[in-house]
């Protein structure tokens, strides 16, 4: 009997697949493979771990640059490259060049530079990074700045097809890299400061044709959610969110400009069908004009990947008044929480808080601090998942034109989009954190299609009393408690990388590629040509194995230094607190790669 | 009248213009008390300069962060090259293109005012306030 279903089971399994998850195996079999490095985060599950071992915490201190690689670009070099057997591909900020180079003879097999709009460029918001490329099935996908989506042929770099993803006249670019799941490459949006709708949408990975597009708010079915079966965390349940969940929490259509974008890391469970991502801060930055909870805005999602169909929905920040922005990545992680083996959804909040969820069904575990001087909300509260808002730091009780000092942190999170890491060896997260505070004024501002729509005036520095601004700590996700903490003098802005052997990698904004052990002791570090705001990455090729990343300073942290920081005269200013960053390093975009020595 | 007279008259009547604006630049351009509180003209400027969030790129303090110290451009600029630069954008260079902002266009003269008096040294912190009469 067992064995007769089992026969009339898997053919038609096998057909289905066939047809639909090809590029999911293919995808899969690569990832599995720790000698590429096939995704931007390793995995689909946003691990940013590797089996390798071969450099461990017995001899990173022998590591040595084994070849190095200049993008032509200057500006900030977010992402990291892909490898694929005996291929690397590369990417860049604006223009996004992308480069195959044959690891076999470092010689550049193929190169690529779009030709867009430079209108694009003072609309992308804080510098013209670009998150990186991804692989399926002999195809290397790139999202451009200027929203369009191309594919490639990975061995010619001949153009398969390209689409348009987003309208660029009113601030709709992208700065993140897409994500291959299953037939699909998925990608989101950006131009949260332009009053941009945010959504996501799965194009077919050999057609270029949209599958399906999510938006984060507006009507429950141009947000695909059901309002029977689409669930949320409420009164310590999770529950159906009901008809016009979104509608309700938005004064008149102002939904239609509210922000909700889309540039994080994207993450995927095989088993659950489903991907995990983060929507962003509400626009404006002047919460005055925006009463509401703004659904679903700054919210955790859990989408079907073939529908977009919303399985459950999490909103972190009700009311952002502080540009919270939640894109930070999803890691999905099996892991015991309170006691309890959990098929676990870890999140970094920018708000300060570190998300334990339950990633079949969106139900509330952890949420605690993992920065000591977050002081915006006392705590989440549990049963409604909510903040605890003090008064004092409350942008919106002190209202428009009034300067709320202090707020910890600051708008650029507790952590921003440098994404966290995992071991399942040490069952521990390792997050590259931000340790900085700020002032924020809100004020009134009128929407212009096209035009900035920001509304606040912030500065930024580090905590009262102290001189560094980041620190790298391990965090255990199921109790919610920071294990270790390592001070670092400026943001740490780098993706980290885990290993088998112990070893855990992360850059610095000064340009140091630095390998901690398990512990948290530095082990060994490297100074790169600029500083590093891009994700540490390793392959293997012909027995060896190597770690790499991008240097090239820019992005929001680094903003001051890509077109020079002139004199700082009242010592405040977005970016006070990181204005000394000008005496280690200066802008430049190259990779790194490193190896131990014979 | 010969060409040449034509051509000194009109020399003559731009001296007397540009004599006239650097005149007004001093003294008519802005006013500002103690450093910070400014005329409602220049105080809609630096609402204009807000509104339009300037800071994001020239710093809250017009110290230059991805683009350039305006401490630094008005001192070089003509008003001229500063309404085309508002006006039309520098796109490669990252710089957005206003024409669509209605309270930028609106608010060019206040603009450059506020600038202005932020590069001269007499508007001594970026947020102003207005003079009460």
């Amino acid at each position: 009997m067992r064995v007769t279903l089992r026969y009339l089971v898997l053919p038609l399994a096998l057909t289905a697949a066939a047809g639909v998850a090809q590029a999911n195996s293919d995808v899969e079999r690569l990832t599995a493979n720790p000698k590429n490095w096939a995704m931007q985060a390793g995995d689909m599950y946003n691990q940013r771990y590797s089996k390798l071992g071969q450099i461990n915490a017995g001899n990173v201190n022998k590591l040595q640059v084994a070849w190095t690689f200049s993008t032509g670009v200057l500006r900030g070099h977010e992402g990291s490259p892909l490898v694929i057997g005996d291929t690397m591909y590369l990417h860049s900020p604006f223009p996004n060049r992308v480069f195959a180079i044959d690891l076999n003879t470092n010689k550049i097999k193929w190169k690529y530079t779009p030709k867009q709009d430079p209108a694009v460029i003072p609309q992308m918001c804080c510098d013209t990074v670009n998150r990186g490329l991804a692989y399926a099935e002999g195809k290397v996908f790139l999202q451009q700045a200027d929203s369009t989506l191309v594919a490639f042929d990975a061995n010619s770099g001949k153009v398969l097809w390209s689409v348009k993803n987003g309208d660029p006249s009113v601030g709709a670019v992208n700065t993140n890299a897409p994500h291959v799941f299953k037939d699909k490459v998925i990608t989101g949006i950006s131009g949260g400061e332009w009053g941009v709708r945010g959504y996501v949408a799965a194009y077919n990975i050999n057609t270029g044709d949209l599958v399906w597009k999510g938006y984060s708010t507006g009507p429950d079915d141009e947000m695909l959610i059901d309002p029977g079966t689409t669930t949320t965390w409420m009164d310590g349940r999770v529950q159906p969110v009901g008809e016009d969940s979104s509608l309700k929490t938005w004064k008149e259509d102002l939904w239609k400009i509210g922000g909700g974008t889309t540039w994080g890391w994207y993450s995927y469970d095989k088993a659950l069908n489903l991907m995990y991502y983060g929507t962003g801060n509400p626009s404006t930055w002047n919460p005055a004009q925006r009463p509401g909870d703004n659904k679903w805005s700054m919210s955790v999602w859990a989408r079907d990947v073939d529908t977009g169909k919303v399985k459950w929905v999490y909103q972190m920040t009700p009311y952002d008044e502080w540009d919270f922005d939640g894109i930070n990545e999803m890691i999905l992680a099996d892991i015991p929480v309170k006691g309890k083996m959990t098929k676990a959804l870890v999140h970094f909040d920018r708000n300060g808080f570190g998300y334990t969820l339950d990633r079949t069904n969106g139900a509330l575990l952890v949420a605690e601090k993992y920065d000591p001087k977050v002081n915006w909300a006392t705590h989440v509260d549990m049963k409604s998942g909510r903040p605890q808002v003090v008064s004092k730091y409350s942008t919106a009780q002190n209202g428009p034109d009034v300067n709320t000092k202090g707020v910890c942190p600051a708008a650029l999170g507790s952590k921003d989009e440098q994404p966290a890491a995992y071991s399942p060896k040490t069952r521990l997260f390792y997050v590259p954190t931000n340790h900085v505070c700020m002032d924020y004024e809100p004020f009134a501002v009128e929407y212009t299609a096209g035009q900035p729509y920001v509304g606040a005036t912030l500065s930024m520095y580090p905590p009262p009393g102290e001189k560094h601004m980041g620190n790298f700590i391990a965090w255990d996700a199921g109790t919610g408690k920071i294990v270790w903490s390592k001070p670092e003098k400026f943001s740490v802005w780098s993706g980290a990388l885990a290993t088998a052997g112990d070893v855990i990698f992360y850059g610095t904004l000064e340009g140091y590629l630095k390998a901690v052990d398990n512990k948290g002791n530095e082990l060994w570090k490297f100074k790169t040509p600029s500083g590093i705001i891009g994700n540490v990455f390793t392959y293997e090729h012909k027995g060896k194995q190597y770690v790499g990343v991008f240097s090239g300073i820019g992005g929001w942290a680094g903003i001051g230094m890509a077109a020079g920081l002139e004199k700082d005269t009242d010592g405040l200013g977005a970016v006070g607190g990181y204005k000394e960053l000008n005496q280690y390093t200066e802008l430049g975009g190259s990779l790194t790669v490193f190896a131990l020595g014979n | 009248m010969s060409g040449r007279r034509i051509l000194v008259a009109v020399f003559a009547v731009i001296a007397t213009l540009q004599a006239g604006a650097d005149e007004s630049a001093g003294s008519n351009l802005y006013t500002v008390v103690d450093g910070y509180k400014v005329d409602p003209a220049t105080m809609k400027g630096f609402r204009a300069w807000r509104a339009a969030a300037c800071d994001r790129c020239h710093g809250a303090n017009q110290e230059g962060l991805v683009g350039p110290s305006l401490i630094n451009s008005l001192k070089v600029l003509s008003k001229e090259e500063f309404v085309k630069t508002v006006t039309e954008g520098r796109l490669d260079k990252g710089m957005v293109s206003f024409k669509t902002s209605k309270i930028v266009m609106d608010n060019l003269d206040n603009l450059y005012a506020y600038l202005k008096g932020r590069s001269d040294g007499a508007i001594t912190r970026a947020k102003v306030e207005e003079l009460k009469p």
